[in-house]
C-alpha cells in the first residue's frame, strides 16, 4: 500500500498537461477578485466523469468502455454563458468508496481532500453516477455527501437505463438526497447546460444534503477518534472539518487500509493502540468494523431508491448477457481471444501494404527530384540523405500505427478490455499478477508510458511492481517499423496453415510472442526474488456491450497518428540531421582525389563501354563506402563492431541500435541515413528496402540475411529502447532503483537474446 | 443453510449474502461495492475467477473473494 504517495508526484506532472484554460490568464485582474470556482467530477469507474468533463469543457480527454481508463486528474475551463463566475473542472480517475484500495483511488482522496499541493481544493462536487446502477452508485454518493462541500448529482446514461426499462424520477430522487439532480445523457450532450446552471446555483446557494446516520457506538468512537486527532495535531488546518471526520471514519472502519496508515504517520503509533481499543468497543457492540458502514448506507440507499427508481418493463436478457456466454467461457473465450488478435495483426500487416508502398514512392519521388534539382555537396546530401532519407522511413510506417489504434480503440469502446482481463486472471495470478494487469500490458502494445499509468488501478503494490517492470517488454508500436521493414525485405511471404495467415503475418506475431513470453519468465523470477507475496484476489467490474462510438474511436486514431507525424518531425528529424551530420563529415578531400585517379586510370583502360560503366559505378561505391568509413560516425562504428559481431551485425546496424537507446523509433530513420551516405550507386530511390538488401561486408558478402534480420528484430523485441519510459518507471515508482534494474535486465536479456536467435538460425537457414 | 459461501453456486443460481468472513485487508471493499447482508446475488459464471451480477451490474471476482462472501 506505500504505492500511494507515489501518485502525488504524477500529479504535479499532470497540472502540466495545458489545461488549464488560457483565457482567464489573458485577463488577470477579474481573477484574483474573483477566482474561479472548481468543480470535481467524482463517482464510480466507467460511469460516464470523462465524457462528462469532454462536454463541459470541449475537450477531448480519453474515455472508453472499462474501468479505470482515467488515472490522472484532469482540470480545465467550463465553457458557459451563465453569468461572471468563471468555472473549472477537475476530471478525476473512478472510485468506489472513500477507502482508497489503488493509486488511482489514492488520487481523487488526494484532491478532494485538498492535501494536494498542486490541485486547488473543489469548490464544489459533481457526483457522477450511472443511472443503470444507481443504488451502487449511491454508496459512495452518500460519503460524498457527508464531505460537507455543496454538491450536484449527474445522473449519467438515462438513455441506457430507459433501454433497460428504468425511469428514474429525478425530483424524487433529489427530494431524498437534499441535493440538486440533473439527469443527463454525457455522451450525447443532453442535459450538460441545465447541469452547469445548477452547479451555478448551488454554489450561490449551498444545501444541507441528507445523510444516513450511523449507529450510537460508531459516533461516540468517531466523535473520540476525532478529539484525540484534533488534540495530537492541532495546528492542521483542516481539523474538525467534515472532511477530516469522514477520512476519520474510514481509519476506524477499514482496519489495516490506506487511511490507518495515513493518520499513524501523521500522529504516531500511539494512535494504532487506540484505534485497536476504539474497534474492539465497536465490535463487542455487536457491529462487524467492515461491514457496518455498506449496512448503514444500503439500508438507507434502499429507503431512497425504493420510491424513485421504476421498472416499466420487465428485464429481459440483456444482450451483453447473450455475447458473454461466448467470450468469457473458459475455452471459447480463449479462442476468441487468439481470433481477435490473430485478426487485429494479420489486418495491421495485410490492410497497410499498399498504402506504404504509396507513401514510400511519393518519398522516393521527392528524393530523387531534389536531387536533380540541388546543385551536389553538403546540401544536397543533408537533404535527400539526411531529411528526406529519414523522415521517410520513417511516415511509411504511419498507416500500420493508425490500423493498430483502430482496433485498440474498438476493443476498448466496445467494452470487451475487462473480458479480456477476467479471461487472464487465472494465468495472470500465478505469475504474480493479476487480471487487471492485463489492461496496462495491453496498453502498453501501443506505448509503455500510458501502459506503466494504467497500472495505477491495480490495488497490490507488489503486482503493480511486477506489472510495470515488464510492461516494456511488450511490443510497443515504436517497434512496429522495424519489424516491419525487416520481415518484408527478408521474410519470404508464403501462406501458412490453408492461407489463414501468411508467413509473414506469422513471424510477426511471434515476434509480438516473443516480448510477452519473456515477461511471464520475467514476472515469475521477480514474483520469486525482489517482489515475494501472494497475488491478492481478482475485482473488476464488467461493463455492459456498447458499440463502439465512432467520433471516438476516430479521434483516438487521429491523436495518435498525429503523434507519430510530429515525433517523426521532431525527434526523428533531429536525429536523422546528427546522424547524418557525423556520417558525412570529415569528408576529406583525398578520398575524391584518389578516386578521380581511379576514375580516370578506367577510362583510359576500359575495353569497353559496359565494361566501363561496371568499373565507374564501384568506383562511385567505393568512394561512398570510403567517406563513410572515414566520417566520425564510421570511426565510432569499428570501435564497436567487435561487441556487435557475435549478433551478425556489421557496423552500421550497431551505430543504428545504439543511436536508439534514448527512443527507438529513430533506428530506421538512422538506417535509412547511413545506408543511403554509403551507397550511391542508386541516389534516385531512396526505397530503404533496396539499400538493405544490396549492404555487403567488405569482402562482398550481403550482410543482411535470414539470421541478421532475426537477431535485429529479437534485439529490438527485449531491449529498453525508451527515455520516456524509464523516466515514468522513475515517477511511479518514485525511486531510481526500479527504472535502473529495468533498464539493465532488458539491455541483457537483448544482447542475449539477439545473441543466441543469430547463432542459431544461421546454423539452421 | 448459514456457512456456504459464494463458491458454493452454480451457473444461473442465486443466493443472498450473509456476511463477509475473513479478515482480509479487502472485505471492506467487497462490502462498500454492494456485496452487504440481504444482497441478492446470481451467479452468471462460475469458477476462479467468476463473474456474478450484483442489482443488475457484473463483477468479476477472484477466489478469494468468493470464500469470503458468505451466503444465508
Ligand atoms: N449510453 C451512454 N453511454 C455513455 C454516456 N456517457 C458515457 N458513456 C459511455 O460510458 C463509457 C465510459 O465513459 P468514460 O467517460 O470513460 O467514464 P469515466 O467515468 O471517465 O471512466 P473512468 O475514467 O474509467 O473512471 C464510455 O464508453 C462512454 O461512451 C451516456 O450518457 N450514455
Ligand atoms: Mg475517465
Amino acid at each position: 500500500m506505500t504505492g500511494y504517495r507515489d501518485t502525488r508526484l504524477a500529479n504535479h506532472a499532470a497540472t502540466t498537461d495545458g489545461t488549464l484554460a488560457s483565457p482567464m490568464s489573458t485577463t488577470p485582474s477579474p481573477d484574483v477578485l474573483n477566482p474561479p470556482k472548481t468543480v470535481a467530477l467524482v463517482g464510480n469507474p466507467n460511469t460516464g466523469k470523462t465524457t462528462l468533463f469532454n462536454a463541459l469543457t470541449g475537450f477531448r480527454q480519453r474515455v472508453g468502455n472499462y474501468p479505470g481508463i482515467t488515472v490522472e486528474r484532469k482540470t480545465g475551463a467550463i465553457r458557459h454563458e451563465l453569468g461572471e463566475t468563471q468555472l473549472q473542472a477537475i476530471d478525476l480517475p473512478g472510485a468506489y468508496s472513500l477507502n482508497a484500495q489503488s493509486a488511482d483511488e489514492a488520487v481523487v482522496l488526494e484532491v478532494l481532500s485538498g492535501h494536494d499541493p498542486s490541485s486547488p481544493t473543489p469548490d464544489l462536487l459533481v457526483s457522477v453516477v450511472d443511472a443503470t446502477n444507481l443504488a451502487r452508485n449511491l454508496f459512495f454518493t452518500s460519503q460524498l455527501l457527508e464531505l460537507g462541500m455543496p454538491a450536484v448529482v449527474a445522473l449519467n446514461m438515462v438513455d441506457a437505463a430507459e433501454a433497460k426499462g428504468l425511469t428514474i424520477d429525478a425530483e424524487a430522487l433529489a427530494l431524498a438526497l437534499g441535493v440538486p439532480v440533473v439527469p443527463v445523457v454525457a455522451s450525447k450532450g443532453i442535459g450538460v447546460d441545465s447541469l452547469k446552471k445548477a452547479v451555478i446555483d448551488a454554489l450561490a446557494a449551498p444545501v444541507t444534503a441528507q445523510c444516513p446516520s450511523f449507529p450510537a457506538c460508531v459516533c461516540s468512537e468517531l466523535d473520540g477518534l476525532c478529539e484525540s486527532v484534533g488534540h495530537a495535531d492541532g495546528e492542521c488546518p483542516t481539523a474538525g472539518a467534515p472532511s477530516e471526520r469522514a477520512a476519520l471514519l474510514q481509519t476506524l472502519l477499514d482496519p489495516g487500509g490506506h487511511h490507518e496508515e495515513q493518520l499513524i504517520k501523521r500522529c504516531g503509533v500511539r494512535l494504532a493502540d487506540e484505534l485497536a481499543q476504539r474497534r474492539q468497543r465497536i465490535a463487542d457492540s455487536g457491529e462487524s468494523i467492515v461491514e457496518v458502514e455498506a449496512k448503514i448506507r444500503y439500508a438507507w440507499i434502499e429507503r431512497v431508491v425504493g420510491d424513485v427508481v421504476k421498472r416499466v418493463r420487465p428485464p429481459r436478457k440483456p444482450r451483453t448477457e447473450k455475447v458473454d456466454s461466448v467470450l468469457t467461457h473458459p475455452i471459447y473465450g480463449f479462442v476468441a481471444l487468439i481470433v481477435v488478435m490473430t485478426v487485429c495483426f494479420q489486418a495491421v500487416y495485410t490492410w497497410a501494404g499498399p498504402l506504404m508502398e504509396a507513401i514510400d514512392g511519393v518519398f522516393s519521388q521527392v528524393g530523387a527530384w531534389l536531387t536533380a534539382v540541388l546543385p551536389a555537396g553538403p546540401i544536397q546530401s543533408l537533404i535527400v540523405n539526411g531529411a528526406v532519407a529519414g523522415v521517410g522511413a520513417v511516415l511509411v510506417f504511419l498507416p500500420q500505427i493508425l490500423i493498430l489504434f483502430l482496433f485498440i480503440a474498438i476493443l476498448e469502446d466496445c467494452g470487451y478490455m475487462a473480458r479480456a482481463a477476467f479471461l487472464l486472471d487465472r494465468t495472470m495470478s500465478k505469475l504474480g499478477l493479476n487480471g487487471k494487469s492485463f489492461i496496462p500490458l495491453l496498453s502498453s502494445f501501443a506505448c509503455a508510458v500510458p501502459g506503466i499509468l494504467a497500472a495505477r488501478t491495480i490495488e497490490d503494490r507488489r503486482s503493480r511492481f511486477v506489472t510495470i517492470m515488464i510492461a516494456p517488454l511488450m511490443s510497443c508500436s515504436a517497434r512496429l517499423p522495424v519489424y516491419t521493414l525487416l520481415i518484408a525485405a527478408f521474410i519470404p511471404a508464403k501462406p501458412l496453415l490453408g492461407g489463414f495467415i501468411g508467413l509473414q503475418a506469422a513471424v510477426m506475431l511471434g515476434l509480438y510472442a516473443l516480448g510477452a513470453i519473456v515477461a511471464v519468465v520475467v514476472a515469475l523470477i521477480l514474483q520469486r526474488t525482489v517482489l515475494q507475496g501472494a497475488a491478492p484476489p481478482f475485482l473488476l467490474e464488467l461493463p455492459s456491450y456498447n458499440l463502439p462510438t465512432p467520433a471516438t474511436v476516430l479521434y483516438r486514431v487521429y491523436e495518435q497518428g498525429r503523434e507519430f507525424c510530429i515525433s517523426a518531425g521532431t525527434v526523428i528529424f533531429g536525429v536523422s540531421i546528427v546522424v547524418w551530420a557525423l556520417g558525412y563529415y570529415p569528408h576529406p578531400t583525398s578520398i575524391a582525389a584518389d578516386h578521380e585517379a581511379q576514375r580516370i586510370a578506367a577510362r583510359q583502360s576500359a575495353p569497353s563501354p559496359e565494361f566501363l560503366d561496371m568499373r565507374l559505378t564501384e568506383i562511385d561505391r567505393s568512394e561512398a563506402g570510403n567517406y563513410l568509413r572515414h566520417s566520425l560516425l564510421g570511426r565510432m562504428g569499428r570501435w564497436i563492431e567487435p561487441v556487435v559481431e557475435p549478433l551478425g551485425w556489421d557496423w552500421r546496424i550497431g551505430t543504428a541500435a545504439i543511436a536508439s537507446f534514448p527512443a527507438r523509433e529513430v533506428v530506421i530513420a538512422t538506417m535509412g541515413t547511413i545506408y543511403n551516405l554509403g551507397d550511391d550507386q542508386d541516389e534516385n530511390s531512396i526505397g530503404i528496402r533496396a539499400k538493405l538488401h544490396s549492404a555487403s561486408w567488405p569482402d562482398g558478402r550481403p550482410i543482411f540475411n535470414t539470421a541478421v534480420a532475426l537477431s535485429i528484430m529479437v534485439f529490438f523485441a527485449l531491449c529498453c529502447q525508451c527515455g520516456a519510459t524509464l523516466a515514468t518507471i522513475k515517477r511511479e515508482t518514485n525511486s531510481w532503483r526500479w527504472p535502473l534494474f529495468t533498464f539493465a535486465y532488458m539491455t541483457a536479456l537483448a544482447y542475449v537474446g539477439a545473441l543466441v536467435t543469430y547463432q542459431v538460425a544461421s546454423r539452421l537457414i | 443453510m448459514r456457512g456456504n459461501s459464494l463458491l458454493a453456486l452454480n451457473a444461473g443460481e442465486s443466493g443472498t449474502v450473509f456476511g463477509i468472513v475473513g479478515n482480509q485487508l479487502a472485505a471492506k471493499r467487497l462490502a462498500d461495492m454492494g456485496f452487504v447482508r440481504g444482497a441478492r446475488l446470481e451467479m452468471v459464471r462460475p469458477g476462479a475467477p467468476c463473474i456474478v451480477r450484483i442489482d443488475g451490474a457484473c463483477v468479476g471476482l477472484g477466489a478469494g473473494h468468493q470464500a469470503s462472501i458468505a451466503l444465508s
